[in-house]
């Protein structure tokens, strides 16, 4: 759309000026690396930040999340009643500054997920109030991002701004007319110039050879490994090693499985219905009423992950399931990476690299 | 709701720890009173009812004479619940099996130990009783004890989490310790206490006992990474768990023979051993 520019030392005033109006959330220092967090005061924010342990998807798809209350209790007559109430949980105007183009990638996933087919008003609710403003990348978070291989490096059409930092200034440019407005009403961005414009060309071209290629295949290709690769022997060997912590789910920025739980008050006739993110990583999740479990074993777990990574969720949804962020093979601990995996079954499977 | 459940509370080896988190528990949640009434609790009342319908156990089986305890509470009680660590385990209590019982009772208390103070293998009170339903942790948590009795009351089954501490871990975002350089068991200990100690820069020591996907030989892979020793990795692993360990051997060895250690002297130790009279 339109392309604004707004100096660095402009941008804690345009934080200050929304904090008015909304909560604002962005990437924080922690004591060991970075994470999304409220922001309280302005210079809290670091955009230059690599990588945080959640993603962004927390302010989407909370961790824990109220669906309704209810109320038990017998009418006059004496039957057994139930009153449900709704409950909307952090439904709040939002803006969250500085999301990576990996993590927005997960965030337009999530659209389709949770508005296609059966539409869940407690996302699409919340959803309603978040305004987006990415930051591009102009460098890897470190070694374990394949972000270059995912095709997630630039930004995806969902930001309602998007900024990228060239020299002194950002240039912003507005995805959407709440963007744009939030733009000219809070900050004192002005129109960029055509030289603007090309300094911002320069930027985003030189970025590139910095990013490096880690998968030995096409993003397009791993739905066919995938399908040949099925009984592949590394499943066994990967799920040998796996300690089925769940931790690789519980980081990505496009895994959106939760359970449903109900939870008793102490007076034994109220209570509330939550969610919470579950992972097919760990072994209750494919349990079934008599004891059945689809996926019993881990090494069959650790397939199904590859699978909806790089193919189901494709099918599903026309979007990958990978985002190339990398958090999962941070988070690991047996060093199971994604890449490291669809290299290995690419080597087994000895399929022609087509790149 | 009718007459309410009468509950009685039991303690053998331990340190009472788990019944004072359930009287803090009382504190913060009076309702549960509405629930059920105490008979026996004798770390808060000096009542000593005998007609209970649920009983709570905390402590390890440590000696021939409790044996007869658990059965009688077993004869009365509908329902038995292992409270903590050392019920549910054997916990801390099970270190000592590593060395033969006259060795142990002569550190402890001098030479006449082994006359004047009755011991043998510390071992979870399951090992004696059919137990009905576990509330790990050392200590336990407030929150899954009110969840445990609310689920009896409702009849329904307590379910333990089946995964690892570190699900929880993660989803209240803390930098991994074992990536800090800090040990945590965290990848093979049950979850359900929301991650307390690695959430303020502990690392777990398995309290609550294993997640039954426990994965010992990566997990030891982890620690030797830190330079721990199979020794040290083998000292952790039974700092709570040793009774488990004994009885899965064939499933999580140890790098040596878990019980009797070959060498029968203890290790030595800051604390003075009583001296002789």
């Amino acid at each position: 759309m339109s392309l604004y520019i707004l100096s660095k030392e402009k941008l804690p005033a345009f934080v200050e000026a929304l904090q008015a109006g909304f909560r604002v959330v962005g990437p924080v220092r922690t004591p060991t690396g970075f994470a999304f967090e409220e922001i309280t005061q302005a210079d809290q924010l670091q955009l230059d930040y690599t990588t945080t342990i959640l993603p962004p998807k927390k302010y989407f798809l909370p961790q824990r999340e109220t669906l309704f209350k209810y109320h038990t209790g017998s009418n006059p007559e004496g039957a057994q009643s139930v009153d449900v109430e709704p409950v909307f949980q952090d439904v709040q105007p939002t803006v969250i500054f500085g999301m990576h183009t990996c993590d927005m990638s997960g965030i337009m996933l999530y659209d389709k997920v949770f508005s296609e087919g059966f539409r869940d008003e407690h996302y699409m609710t919340r959803r309603d109030k978040m305004v987006i403003i990415g930051i591009e990348c102009l460098h890897p978070c470190d070694d374990a991002s394949f972000c270059k291989d995912m095709g997630t490096l630039t930004a995806p059409p969902i930001y309602d701004l998007h900024m990228t930092e060239v020299d002194d200034d950002y240039l912003i440019d507005t995805g959407s007319e709440k963007g744009e407005r939030l733009l000219l009403n809070y900050s004192e961005a002005k129109m960029a110039t055509t030289d603007h414009m090309q300094r911002l060309g320069r930027v985003l071209s030189a970025k590139w050879p910095r990013f490096r290629m880690r998968l030995k295949m096409s993003k397009d290709q791993t739905p066919s490994l995938l399908t040949l690769g099925y009984n592949a022997h590394i499943w066994e060997e990967l799920g040998e090693r796996c300690l089925a912590c769940g931790s690789c789910t519980n980081v990505c920025p496009t895994c959106f499985c939760f359970d449903v739980q109900d939870e008793l008050d102490i007076n034994m006739q109220d209570g509330e219905r939550v969610r919470v993110w579950d992972s097919c990583q760990l072994h209750e999740f494919a349990l079934v009423a008599g004891g059945h479990n689809f996926r019993e074993s881990k090494a069959s777990r650790v397939r199904h992950r590859l699978m909806r990574k790089g193919k189901y969720i494709k099918q599903v949804h026309g979007l990958s399931g990978c985002t190339g962020c990398g958090r999962c093979e941070r988070a690991c601990l047996v060093d199971i990476t994604i890449p490291g995996t669809l290299n290995a079954l690419h080597d087994e499977m000895k399929v022609e690299s087509g790149v | 709701m009718s007459a309410k459940p009468k509950i009685a509370f039991f303690d053998f080896t331990s340190c009472e720890g788990c019944q004072l988190t359930v009287i803090d528990a009382l504190q913060t949640h009076l309702g549960l009173l509405d629930l059920v009434e105490i008979v026996q609790f004798r770390e808060a009342m000096s009542e000593k009812g005998q007609n209970y319908q649920i009983a709570f156990v905390e402590g390890s089986c440590t000696r021939k004479s409790d044996e007869a305890r658990l059965l009688a509470i077993r004869e009365q009680a509908s329902a038995v619940v292992a409270l903590g660590a050392c019920a549910h385990l054997g916990g801390v209590n099970s270190m000592k099996n590593r060395w033969p019982i006259e060795n142990v009772q002569t550190y402890v208390y001098g030479q006449n130990g082994k006359d004047a103070y009755e011991s043998y293998p510390a071992r979870p009170i399951s090992a004696v009783i059919k137990v009905d339903a576990v509330i790990p942790g050392c200590p336990i948590d407030r929150h899954e004890f009110l969840r445990v009795v609310q689920m009896m009351l409702q009849g329904r089954t307590p379910r333990l989490p089946d995964y690892p501490l570190c699900v929880e871990c993660k989803l209240r975002e803390n930098a991994c310790l074992n990536t800090l350089g800090i040990l945590c068991l965290g990848p093979i200990t049950r979850a359900g206490c929301e991650a307390i100690c690695p959430s303020y820069g502990d690392g777990c020591e398995g309290c609550r006992g294993w997640h039954p996907e426990a994965n010992f030989d990566y997990m030891r892979e982890i620690l030797r990474g830190h330079g721990l020793s199979d020794h040290e990795i083998d000292a952790r692993f039974t700092m709570f768990n040793h009774y488990q360990m004994e009885q899965m051997s064939g499933h999580a060895p140890l790098s040596e023979a878990v019980a009797p250690v070959t060498d029968t002297s203890l290790p030595t130790s800051s604390f003075a051993a009583p001296k002789e009279d």
